[in-house]
């Protein structure tokens, strides 16, 4: 019997149409390996990354003869020994660390009461309100977003103006460290938040009902209940903020304007202005590293949290 | 003697805009007794027992435990022992830690806090499995688990909201048995929410239906069951045959109404105040009354009878459930639960036979 074709609905007719040439172009698909076939693209683009860093890992052991600008032919560790002894790079490495870590502390103590409101909020207005507050900074970018602050914070800037108006002498907010956190900690924010709002949706408001109803106070459930349940969605984003603060570039480099340079900013002027390839590839391999140990001691101390996707925690 | 109820409530009332959560509800507790609110989802019976849980608060009215207002107590000062719908038990903590959670939050005695423990654990017979995270146990055990946890702090009052309604039917049995053994053991006052109508008459004590937000009949599961005071608790409790008609004549309790142009005797279950001759009226026959037989000798005591056809036949094992379309009354649907414990004889689809019932047990109904 004909079925009437076109009674069907638009997007099933189309999705007929996608089966039939998928069809035509392969005709024995949906077996056992297709799967993986289908996995071949994004291993390639990894596999990709991968090369480049054995290309890094190569150059980084070769060191640049600065009389013949060429990179010696033999390997040797004389790049590290340099990134580790000169006092410039080790302040820039531990500079990192310590922003990168404060940065992720702030960052989680701010994002979770905005997480915990936008989820349990039973105003669809204020959740809309709080969600389009987050994403607006998504569709302006990092480097944009950093020259608004030069322009709300500079010498001239709307906050030295109105502290002008109360007779406040300028103030220098720029250039200094606590500016280049302050940048990264609303650059990071949202990552935070869309990172926690899982793990705090997934908590039932039952069960806060239950810690209440079991003679619980509001500061008890939070504590009792609440912060260990959330614990692995804080564990994801703080990660997730780890990683990227530590690897930052632009926040650094415009709201710290070359005086507080990060790892990344170091790794740059040694590829793009000194044209040591050799000693920023030995920094970006030790980027890589003090970022893969710092993970490391979290995983042990307390677990991969949701980033374990699933697998037995600890 | 004046014995003041364990729980009461005066009027409460909870409305959501125009809806009518709760409205004007009323009734008395006594201590230790099992209460059961019966309603379809929607009729206000879960919001009722957060109105006495207190997360919420009514726009009316009061509710008083052990005699005293709760309107200015918060959830966790009173002394309220809840199981919720999933449970709401703690996944990071041990079954034990658990149980001990509200010992600690209500700062009982250190010392004490594992004897406790042990002994309530033992009462819904976990003993040994204290040690188990939630998810190690399976979905029975987690039920006892949320069950010690409410009474381990022994709390005045137990509130039950649907604990059971996710399980499957031979667990949900015997945890209403567990629940009721528990209760009797411990004579704890409690208030069980369900709209499982066979839950509500194995383990109450007392019954409330309601539908709409309203109390709709406030009695014991036999008389919930015997005497419906309308046509929604004759429908909701029971498999019921419900009919429209209108009032003919009214002698004492006997009364004549028509349905269809047939003229049958029934017995008035509203108050008859001013009735006339005309008002609409709905009667309700239980199905298990309704009487099947396959010719006039065979006739027994029914008063009213009908030829049917059968139009369907479930057998559900312990009794078979039937269709009929009767003709009489405008091809009417009759259902009728039969139990044959003599000669376990079945009727065939498509069968003309005749159903009939007393007229003692057909309920009439003045609707408003």
């Amino acid at each position: 019997m004909r079925r009437n074709l076109s009674s069907y609905p638009l997007m099933w007719r189309l999705m007929d149409m996608l089966e039939a040439i998928f069809k035509k172009i392969w005709p024995k698909g949906g077996g056992f390996w297709s799967p993986y076939l289908m996995l071949s693209p994004a291993i390639l683009l990894v596999g990709l990354l991968v090369l480049g860093l054995g290309y890094i890992g190569d150059a980084s052991l070769r060191t640049l003869d600065t009389s013949t600008f060429l990179f010696s032919e033999e390997w040797s560790l004389t790049n590290y020994e340099r990134a580790l002894i000169e006092p410039f790079i080790r302040s820039v490495i531990w500079r990192s660390i310590l922003g990168a870590t404060i940065v992720t502390m702030i960052t989680l103590l701010l994002a979770f009461p905005y997480t915990y409101v936008m989820v349990r909020t039973r105003s669809a207005f204020l959740r809309k309100f709080l969600l389009i507050t987050l994403f607006l900074p998504f569709f302006i970018g990092q480097v944009v977003r950093a020259y608004g602050w030069l322009i709300i914070l500079g010498k001239q800037g709307i906050v030295n103006d109105i502290l002008g108006l109360v007779g406040i002498e300028p103030l220098r907010m720029l250039f200094n460290y606590p500016s280049v956190l302050f940048g990264l900690i609303q650059y990071m924010f949202p990552f935070a938040v869309l990172m926690l709002a899982p793990a705090l949706t997934a908590i039932p408001e039952e069960i806060e009902a239950a810690a209440e109803s079991l003679g619980a106070s509001w500061v008890e459930t939070m504590l009792h209940v609440i912060f260990p349940m959330a614990k692995s969605g804080m564990i994801g984003a703080g990660l997730v903020v780890l990683t990227l603060s530590l690897t930052d570039f632009a926040m650094p480099a415009i709201l710290g304007g070359g005086t507080q340079d990060f790892v990344a900013n170091a790794i740059y002027d040694q590829f793009f202005r000194t044209s040591d390839q050799g000693f920023g590839s030995s920094l970006a391999v030790l980027l890589i590293v003090i970022g893969s140990f710092l993970v490391w001691v979290v995983f042990v101390l307390v677990g991969a949290g949701t980033l374990a996707m699933g697998a037995k925690d600890k | 003697m004046n014995r003041i109820p364990a729980v009461s409530a005066s009027n409460v009332c909870l409305q959501f805009g125009d809806v009518h959560a709760v409205k004007n509800v009323c009734f008395e507790l006594e201590e230790g007794r099992f209460l059961t609110v019966l309603g379809p989802s929607g009729s206000g019976k879960t919001t009722l027992l957060r109105l006495i849980a207190g997360f919420q608060q009514p726009n009316k009215g009061e509710i008083f435990i052990k005699g005293q207002t709760v309107r200015e107590v918060a959830p966790n000062k009173r002394s309220i022992g809840m199981v919720f719908q999933r449970l709401a038990l703690f996944p990071h903590m041990t079954a034990a830690e658990n149980v001990a959670f509200p010992l600690k939050m209500r700062r009982f005695d250190v010392r004490m806090i594992p004897d406790r423990v042990k002994k309530y654990l033992h009462l819904v017979r976990l003993e040994g499995l204290g040690g188990r995270r939630i998810n190690e146990l399976s979905g029975g055990q987690q039920q006892r688990v949320a069950i010690a946890r409410a009474l381990v702090f022994e709390p005045d009052l137990l509130l039950l909201d649907e604990p059971l309604a996710a399980l499957d039917r031979k667990l949900r049995e015997e945890m209403q048995l567990e629940f009721r053994r528990i209760q009797k053991e411990l004579g704890v006052t409690t208030i069980n929410v369900t709209h499982d109508q066979r839950e509500a008459l194995v383990v109450s004590d007392q019954i409330i239906v309601m539908d709409h937000g309203e109390i709709q009949q406030d009695a014991t599961p036999l008389e919930i069951y015997r005497s419906p005071s309308n046509p929604f608790v004759a429908n909701f409790v029971g498999v019921t045959n419900l009919f429209h008609g209108m009032l003919e004549s009214l002698e004492g309790q006997k009364v004549a109404i028509r349905i269809s142009q047939q003229r049958l005797i029934g017995t008035l279950k509203s108050e008859k105040l001013t009735l006339n001759q005309g008002v609409s009226v709905k009667a309700a026959v239980r199905a298990e009354q309704v009487r099947l037989f396959r010719g006039q000798s065979e006739n027994r005591d029914c008063e009213v009878y009908f030829e049917g056809r059968v139009t369907d036949v479930i057998f559900e094992g312990e009794r078979i459930l039937y269709e009929l379309s009767v003709a009489a009354l405008s091809d009417a649907l009759i259902r009728i639960i039969h139990h044959d414990q003599q000669d376990f004889s079945t009727f065939e689809l498509g069968e003309v036979v005749f159903v009939g019932w007393k007229s003692r047990d057909m309920h009439v109904f003045v609707v408003d």
